[in-house]
């Protein structure tokens, strides 16, 4: 062997040179063997019960389970709201790595389905990561078995089985039953089913109203998922509870019915048993398909909706505000004979009614009868019965603002019918201290005079017009409005008396001659036949009429756009001899009552006589 | 030198002087890779399991190859062999097939064969032929650059493929051969040092997913659902194992998915997961006593050449089995080194195989004697 003496290679021969350097490198690899073994122990041993926790938290995922909204049935026990079970599809952000990549996937699969990225990348990073956020709510069959397959491609992305709301009366109902949609942001504290985007709320109507009773309970499971986020088992589950069902007053197909006449009309209808106070129909012209907010509506829908003139999202029976017109006459006519007015004294009407008035040029104000000629010497019942407007300008003038207004107010004007409906408006019974607290100024005499017939500051809806005259003509009995049965408004009702049987009897009387005496104000609406129907017509202006105007010959109301046309009310009740039902039409822009609410009211009560004389509640079986 | 009659005659003999534990510890690994496999395909033989076998038993045919080959037939070719290697990594770019953004395998005669593989053992043949070829009092150039030289060309091939990890392996088997072969230590110490000085300029080249790489493995929590994802999966996998482990086919992180490439690269911990320290231990000792056998065997021989090959396979598998438990424990950085062996993937098995076929020729033929060549 040689020996080296060059710097290369150290100075031992070849054999042993090779030996020590491999025996270093043996000694080295066993080195790096036990390091190996120290980190093994260290994951295995020492951190195993770390390790352990997030191998758990890996495969096993929480689940919420959205509970099924309970059923609203109609008095007769009719499913109106139902669920329908809907193939859905969900992306919870903390089970994917990268959102807009799995949505492009799913875009990818399901070219045709209208998904906006951008929108609901948006909607997953302004929620919680474990919050699962719907991306398709009303998936097809096909689709939804494509999702299935392609799986493994969608991280993050669910398709799961969900329930949709059906309403089965369609639009004549949606107004009153309401719909439900999507929860908005700040009602995420209250409501528990916001952990689940896909959960729905009641947005308006019964369903908001009693949202609480219908939403019913999360159930929630715990499943092993695979690293894709796919079910593999479930390990425990606690289910969802059914909200609980709710039965409302309404006869759906009454409710149809008054939906029906009013098509074509922009309007409402009330209809109220004079008994017990339960609403049998609140229906409201035009209307929407309330089964379109199950599915994402579309923007341009929702626009039209808003923009139409015709307001089709607002319930006209509860939410929109007419002066009463002539349909106040009753009760200023109470009022009077209250305040000691005897029924059979008389007035002289020769078509207007003047009052001084310093602040004009002649020195007084005329307030004009609705028939320009007069009525000659009306009495009470031919006030009531030809709706003479001077003959109450001067009762009122007499009896003053404030008994009106509280004989108004005793009969449920101006006040909220239902409590629980949120959209409710509570309209307004004018008097002297509403007066100086809401607009700051003293009342004035002919604000009197104008409040006599319903008109000035007067505001009501057509949901108090029916309770009102219910009240009326029951006696005086007074009536706790009913329109959903449940716990909280018990079936006890309060038979306190609230005015003098002698009085309403008279009134009575009057409306009775009002509907079928030949010269009252609804005569040609008459029912003739068994029973009959009576009531009291209104016509409410919505403008102001100039002297000049008057002087040059009153407009007629079809020569006028119909924006400024006057509203058309009739409030009236049947049948005469026992009185079951009262019903309020307001027709908007209508004309005049006789012309356009009194006919409505009159089908309404024929169908009544014909098909529903005696409703009364089918009790659902309570779970 | 080469004599026919010898070959077939001293068949028989060959076959009777193998080392038959080292034999039975490769086959013994062989059988911990079909139970992961089985486990992994949840007990579906037909897929990984049947094609695994299949490919060791082609490794083994290819094993019992080498061994009959003459080793001075194999010392006369080892360049044409390297050679050849090199070859087939120059012409990957053109004929290549392109997966994952990187183009590492051929088609030969429909079998994909990935050549980075085998250049770890074709260097090391190369290498050794070399350094047994060259004078103990050759100078500079002879003993440091024309190696160095060698030893480049094939890493650089292969890191523009690109595959980092298996250049890497490439680079240190090479070098390792350099320290066995005597190089003066100080050169390994200014060789170290100079690579600690360009790094920061090495870096530039580096590929981005590369550089994510590195920086995710000095901080797997930068990016958990990204690069450090697998170092997550992969510690928890093998952390939740405990010292007994989930019980074979019960492993939660492998058999829901969660852990990625875990046929391949990562199957370590998948055992891990399942059988628990006690596992990982055994299978860290069959693996070391395969090393020891390896060494013992190699310092055998009589000729240079044979020491310096064997030594070179040894070293290379070591490496392997290093860097993938390194990398899977979260020691080392993801580079994609499967676990020889174990891991499904053909041509690692093959290349293996023909790297202890080497080993094992050189030990049976442990008393011939090579001489000096010009190279």
């Amino acid at each position: 062997m040689k020996k080296s003496g060059r710097f290369i290679f150290q100075k031992y021969d070849t054999e042993n040179l090779i030996n020590r350097r491999a025996a270093l490198v043996t000694i080295a690899k066993a080195g790096v063997f036990s390091v190996l073994v120290g980190r093994l122990a260290y994951l295995q041993i020492a951190e195993n019960s770390n390790y352990k926790k997030l191998s758990d938290k890996n495969r096993i995922t929480h689940r919420f389970l959205e509970p099924e909204r309970g059923i609203i049935f109609d008095l007769q026990g009719r499913p109106m709201a139902i669920n329908k079970q809907k193939y859905e599809i969900i992306i919870i952000k903390e089970e994917t790595r990268d959102v807009e990549k799995s949505l492009v996937n799913l875009k990818s699969i399901l070219p045709h389905a209208n998904i906006d990225i951008e929108k609901i990348l948006k909607e997953v990073n302004s929620r919680k990561n474990f919050i699962p956020v719907g991306i398709i709510d009303d998936l097809t069959w096909e689709d939804f078995s494509k999702i299935n397959v392609n799986i493994h491609k969608l991280e993050g992305i669910y398709p799961q089985i969900g329930f949709k709301r059906y309403y089965t009366q369609g639009e004549s109902h949606s107004h009153l039953i309401g719909y439900v949609s999507q929860i908005s942001k700040n009602e995420e504290e209250s409501n528990p089913l916001s952990k689940l985007s896909t959960a729905k709320v009641g947005k308006i109507g019964v369903e908001k109203a009693k949202d609480a009773i219908l939403r019913g309970k999360l159930g929630n499971k715990n499943i092993e998922v695979n690293a894709s986020g796919r079910e593999i088992r479930e390990i425990d589950r606690v289910n969802s509870v059914q909200g609980n069902y709710i039965q409302l007053t309404i006869d759906s197909e009454l409710q149809k019915f008054c939906y029906e006449r009013l098509k074509g009309l922009s309007g409402s209808v009330s209809v109220i048993n004079v008994k017990n106070g339960e609403f049998y129909a609140l229906a409201s012209s035009p209307s929407y398909d309330p089964n379109i907010f199950s599915k994402s509506i579309s923007n341009e829908t929702w626009e039209n909706l808003l923009s139409d003139k015709y307001k089709p999202l607002i319930n006209k029976s509860i939410s929109n505000q007419y002066p009463p017109g002539s349909t106040i006459k009753p009760f200023v006519a109470l009022a009077a004979l209250e305040s000691g007015v005897s029924h059979k004294e008389t007035f002289f009407c020769d078509g207007k009614h003047l009052i001084e008035d310093t602040s004009l040029e002649s020195g007084y104000k005329t307030f004009h009868c609705w028939k320009k000629e007069g009525h000659g010497n009306v009495d009470m019942t031919k006030a009531i019965k030809v709706s003479c407007d001077v003959y109450f300008y001067q009762i009122a003038r007499r009896i003053g603002i404030n008994k009106i207004a509280e004989v108004c107010k005793r009969y449920g004007l101006g006040e909220k019918v239902f409590k629980s409906l949120y959209e409710e408006k509570s309209g307004v019974v004018p008097n002297k201290q509403w007066k100086l607290e809401n607009l700051g100024s003293r009342w004035m005499v002919g604000e009197t005079l104008s409040a006599g017939i319903g008109q000035g500051y007067f505001l009501t809806t057509a949901a108090q017009l029916s309770l009102a005259l219910a009240q009326l003509i029951n006696n005086g009995m007074r009536l706790s409005p009913k329109l959903i049965y449940d716990i909280e408004t018990s079936n006890v009702y309060n038979e306190r008396i609230i005015a003098d049987p002698k009085y309403l009897k008279i009134i009575k009387n009057a409306l009775d001659e009002a509907t079928n005496a030949p010269g009252g104000t609804s005569y040609r609406s008459r029912i003739i036949g068994k029973y009959k129907m009576a009531g009291k017509t209104g016509t409410s202006q919505v403008r102001a009429i100039s002297i000049k105007e008057r002087e040059e010959g009153l407009i007629k109301n079809k020569d006028l756009p119909w924006e400024k046309r006057d509203h058309g009310l009739f409030i009236g009740y049947g049948p005469t001899t026992d009185p079951k039902y009262a019903v309020s039409v307001i027709v908007e822009h209508g004309g005049s009552g006789s012309g356009s609410a009194a006919p409505i009211a009159s089908d309404i009560f024929k169908y009544l006589f014909e098909k529903k004389l005696n409703l009364k509640r089918n009790e659902i079986f309570n779970v | 030198m080469f004599n026919q009659n010898n070959f077939y005659s001293s068949a028989f003999a060959k076959l009777q002087s193998i080392n038959y534990p080292l034999l039975g510890l490769i086959i013994t690994l062989f059988f911990v890779g079909l139970a992961a496999l089985y486990s992994i395909s949840n007990g579906d033989f037909n897929s990984w399991p049947l094609k695994h076998s299949q490919r060791f038993i082609l490794g083994l045919i290819i094993f019992f190859l080498v061994i009959f080959f003459d080793l001075r037939l194999i010392f006369g070719y080892a360049y044409v062999i390297f050679f050849l290697s090199i070859i087939s990594l120059v012409i990957i770019p053109f004929f290549g097939i392109e997966s994952n953004g990187a183009t590492r395998w051929i088609n030969i005669a429909g079998i994909s064969l990935q050549p980075s593989e085998f250049v770890k053992y074709t260097l090391i043949l190369a290498l050794a032929k070399y350094f047994h070829s060259i004078s103990n009092d050759s100078g500079f150039i002879k003993t440091l650059i024309i190696p160095l030289i060698i030893t480049v060309v094939p890493v650089f091939l292969v890191i523009t493929q690109p595959d980092l990890g298996t250049a890497l392996i490439i680079l240190l088997g090479g070098i390792s051969l350099f320290w066995i072969s005597g190089l003066n230590y100080k050169y390994f110490i200014v060789g170290v040092f100079s690579i600690l000085c360009s790094l920061p300029l090495l870096w530039q080249y580096l590929k981005d997913y590369q550089k994510d790489r590195v920086l995710t493995f000095f901080n797997p929590e930068r990016d958990p659902l990204g690069n450090g994802y697998h170092i997550m999966q992969s510690k928890i996998a093998l952390g939740s194992g405990g010292i007994f482990g989930k019980g074979y086919m019960e492993g939660t992180q492998s058999h829901l998915n969660f852990l990625p490439e875990m046929q391949t690269d990562f199957i370590f911990t998948m055992l891990g997961e399942e059988f628990g320290f006690i596992g990982t231990l055994l299978l860290l000792l069959i693996y070391a006593a395969l090393i020891m056998i390896s060494i013992r065997l190699a310092l055998k021989s009589r000729s240079l050449f044979s020491k310096y090959l064997s030594l070179g396979v040894c070293n290379v598998f070591f490496i392997y089995v290093f860097v993938n438990i390194g990398m899977v424990t979260g020691l080392l950085p993801v580079v994609g080194v499967p676990l020889p062996f174990i891991s499904y993937g053909g041509s690692s098995m093959l290349a293996v195989m023909f790297g202890f076929g080497l080993l094992m020729n050189c030990y049976i033929n442990r008393n011939i004697i090579i001489e000096k060549t010009n190279y």
